[in-house]
């Protein structure tokens, strides 16, 4: 049975992820960039990137886990939130 | 755009970043009402690129700080995520108006915009000094599949209140977003008195709620403005990295801290920097 309890577990572990993958890859280009090494800029870009698409990815996980309790009204509207992201990465 | 990088940048940008996670963490807002002047005002950096780091630092935050509200079950989902609804679409907007802008525009709107902010802040801060207590639960009103509860530590036990007002709520959410997208300012500011005074959920949950929401709405905006172009890397991966480190510190630190007097001392904070960007924009 998926549970509320669970549920906010997944959000939490979702934006956690997010979280500690964009400081890994801030510091490694950090690192990188100190030591004059050319992979600095894109590790820092990935960085950026990890953390702005990182609520992208918790609406993502919204979408599937109201769609599991069945509660479609829910469901819709982190769906139509995630359509909305994709829109704005678009225009 | 590549501004020279300085000794300031580096030592400024990352410190500055931990004092807006700890308020991000603290009052439930982005604090890019401080991070946007920070960057035009100290830095000199172009506004649309100051509010596009300001955006970044915002999904930082709210990120951070989300992760350990879930968990606590302050912030409630289902609220936010239909408020996301109206204010992804403001927030896009928002974002595809400000690059046609001027900057000096941007400023403008910026300063106006502070100013209501520094007397909201002022008056919730006074009101919850002096009351102490978030308005009464879910009184007479019918259920809604919005309503929830949370344990509050303060009061040691569970807080339950029922949600009302949904549709003007939504329709507010809009500006809140434009807000975001315009201002590189996540809309905290708005939502929490919104569903504080309108919504009648209590101010903790709120700015739970509010936290959660402001992540969708500057994300929705930093996208547009990455994808013009708009994001200038370094200053953004630094300013990042002191917000991320920031708002773990104060969610370990200062979750029990009260937020009420904080309130304040932002709000004169706010109407200083309001009537600087405002001489800035002339």
């Amino acid at each position: 049975m998926f549970s509320e309890r669970d549920f906010a577990k997944l959000i939490q572990r979702t934006l956690l992820a997010g979280v500690f993958l964009s400081s890994l890859l801030l510091l490694a280009g950090f690192a990188a960039a100190l030591a004059g090494a050319s992979a600095g800029a894109p590790l820092l870009k990935a960085g950026v990137l990890a953390i702005i698409l990182t609520p992208a990815a918790r609406v993502a996980m919204l979408v599937y886990g109201y769609w599991r309790s069945g509660e479609h009204y829910f469901a819709l509207a982190s769906f139509i939130v995630l359509g909305l992201l994709a829109v704005s990465l678009l225009v | 755009m590549n501004a020279e990088l300085t000794l300031l940048h580096f030592a400024g940008l990352p410190a500055f970043g931990v004092l807006i996670g700890l308020l991000g963490s603290v009052l439930g807002v982005g604090g890019g009402i401080f991070m946007v002047p920070f960057l035009v005002l100290a830095l000199d950096v172009p506004i649309h690129q100051a509010v596009a780091v300001s955006l970044a630092a915002i999904v930082a935050t709210s990120s951070a700080v989300a992760a350990v509200n879930v968990e606590r079950g302050l912030a409630n989902i289902r609220l936010g995520i239909t408020l996301e609804v109206t204010t992804a679409v403001g927030s896009i907007l928002g974002a595809l108006v400000a690059h046609r802008l001027p900057a000096n525009a941007v400023q403008l709107l910026f300063g106006l915009t502070l100013l209501p902010v520094s007397g909201l802040m002022f008056l919730k801060g006074k009101r919850s000094l002096k009351a102490g207590a978030a308005p009464a639960a879910a009184a007479g009103g019918k259920a809604t599949a919005f309503d929830s509860g949370f344990f509050d530590p303060a009061v040691n036990g569970q807080t339950s209140y029922g949600v009302r007002n949904m549709a003007p709520a939504s329709f507010i959410s809009f500006f809140a977003g434009s807000l975001s997208g315009l201002l590189g300012i996540g809309g905290g500011v708005v939502q929490v008195p919104v569903m504080n005074l309108l919504c009648g959920v209590p101010m903790k949950a709120a700015a739970a709620t509010s936290n959660f929401i402001i992540g969708v709405s500057a994300a929705a905006s930093a996208y547009v403005y990455f994808r013009k172009g708009f994001v200038p890397l370094e200053l953004t991966a630094l300013t990042v990295a002191g917000v991320l480190a920031g708002s773990f510190i104060g969610i370990k630190l200062l979750y029990r801290a009260r937020s009420e007097k904080l309130q304040i001392v932002f709000s004169a904070l706010t109407l200083l920097v309001a009537l600087k960007m405002l001489t800035g924009a002339f």
